[in-house]
């Protein structure tokens, strides 16, 4: 398609200088209109050729065209801006941490890992998750959501940890781990559900603590129901083994991504618990 | 044996409009991407660096605010375009102001480069007159003349930011350009 002066070719189809001044009364109307177009670079070659055809034969319309050139010529002028001043100046934006997040599946159903460059920062249960709500859930914890089908195509770091993710939780269901050395990404985790999550991932495998137990670990013993609930918001199950933590009277308590997962998860470690009667952390 | 290869690859230019795009580019990817010529775009409507740059600030915020609405298919560059010629036309409108001239602003005003100097009677003069009457048009038709004139965008897309047709788009830059000619012709 003919461009001129290297701009962008025209976008709607309309016909010709050369077919329009056929059919009009006069062609200088038609080569006067058609001058501001010329100055911004909005003809066609073949406009190009006919206007300078025209001019050639006209001395009104010749002026006129080397009126336009000028005031284009004085418009590039005026709009000119130094080279030197081109380089936008540094934002100042409020930082999210990119988080680059996948799908693995696993005994217990899909599961979407998260990670940052600086360690893992969510598991998700994704049965019933579809990625785009997944981003927005990360978007109002304040991340930056970046979804990859593939782990090997996040960033290296992020890549890493997703990676060692996948393959020690790949393990863990197989029977073959028990525990997990993957870097844990806390975020802006509130200091209390820190120290209980913290707290909780010092249980070990096959082992069960109690909310109330949880409690007196991190110096809080009247905290119960708080550690209940702050383990409710785990956001790394399974790696965090909040399943591992019931209630003191030996029921299985509450489980945020299901109790048949927290049931499912303790059989895996050979710990077998009957429901209680008020499922609740 | 020429065989199409299985997997599809897709052609890195074509993959920031595609609507797998939004999940896997990042705001920051889209700001590293458009972010110079959305600067150049606010030096040419603001013609001074401090209006230019916190223009070019607030645009900034306000994409990266409603970055999560964005639809996956959107046409992240006339958006990006779109807030910032809002945001100048909503400022316009508030202050209705004219570009400041006191000693400031004309410190910082941006040095028109290459301003014809061969002996012409009033060159300057002219030019600044020529960029004075840039700023007084209506707002959307100097809109849609920066955009054309200096930073070579097409109507089509011109009528996106602007939320008109592309028609509209076109008789803007035409009437601008007329208005050009009735102001400035015997004198040039």
């Amino acid at each position: 398609m003919a461009t001129s002066a290297g701009k962008a070719p025209r976008q709607t189809t309309t016909i010709g200088l050369k077919e329009a001044a056929s059919l009009a009364d006069d062609p200088c109307d038609v080569a006067c209109e058609a001058l501001p177009a010329r100055i911004v670079g909005d003809l066609t070659d073949n406009d190009q050729s006919w206007l300078l055809e025209h001019t050639s034969e006209c001395r009104y319309c010749a002026n006129e065209l080397r009126t336009y050139d000028r005031l284009g010529d004085a418009l590039a002028a005026a709009g000119a801006i130094d080279a030197d001043v081109l380089e936008p100046p540094p934002l100042n934006m409020p930082r999210r941490d990119r988080v680059w997040y996948t799908r693995i599946d696993s005994p217990i159903g899909d599961l979407i890992l998260a990670a940052t460059s600086h360690g893992l920062r969510e598991i998700e249960f994704g049965t019933d998750v579809e990625d785009r709500a997944y981003a927005d859930q990360l978007r109002q914890r304040g991340a930056e959501p970046v979804h990859v089908d593939r782990i090997e195509d996040a960033n290296p770091e992020a890549r890493a940890n997703l990676e060692r993710a996948a393959a020690q939780l790949s393990e863990y269901f197989g029977g073959q781990r028990a525990g997990f050395d993957v870097p844990l990404d806390w975020g802006a985790m509130p200091p209390f559900q820190r120290a209980v999550l913290e707290a909780t991932a010092d249980v070990p495998f096959g082992h069960l603590d109690t909310y109330a137990g949880i409690a007196r670990k991190i110096g809080k013993p009247g905290a119960t129901r708080a550690v209940g609930n702050a383990l409710g918001r785990n956001p790394i199950p399974v790696i965090v083994p909040c399943h591992r933590v019931i209630r003191s009277d030996a029921t299985i308590g509450g489980y945020t991504g299901g109790l048949d997962k927290k049931q499912r998860l303790l059989s895996l470690e050979g710990v077998m618990l009957s429901p209680g009667p008020r499922p609740s952390h | 044996m020429a065989t199409a290869p299985a997997a599809a690859v897709r052609p890195a230019s074509s993959a920031v409009l595609e609507p797998a795009a939004h999940a896997t580019f990042t705001f920051d990817d889209t700001l590293a991407r458009y972010g110079a010529e959305i600067y150049r775009f606010a030096l040419h409507l603001t013609r001074n660096r401090s209006d230019a740059d916190d223009l070019y600030q607030e645009t900034a915020l306000k994409a990266y605010r409603a970055w999560d609405r964005l639809p996956c298919d959107a046409n992240h560059r006339a958006w990006f375009y779109r807030i910032a010629s809002n945001t100048f036309l909503s400022d316009k409108r508030k202050s209705n102001r004219l570009r400041s001239l006191d000693a400031d602003g004309a410190a910082e005003a941006i040095p028109a480069a290459s301003r014809d100097d061969d002996g012409r009677l009033d060159a300057g003069a002219l030019l600044r007159e020529v960029e004075a009457f840039i700023e007084n048009l209506p707002p959307k038709q100097r809109v849609a003349l920066v955009q054309r004139k200096y930073l070579d965008i097409g109507y089509a897309e011109i009528a996106a930011i602007l939320g008109c047709s592309e028609e509209a788009a076109r008789r803007s830059v035409h009437e601008a350009l007329k208005k050009l000619r009735e102001r400035f012709g015997d004198r040039i």
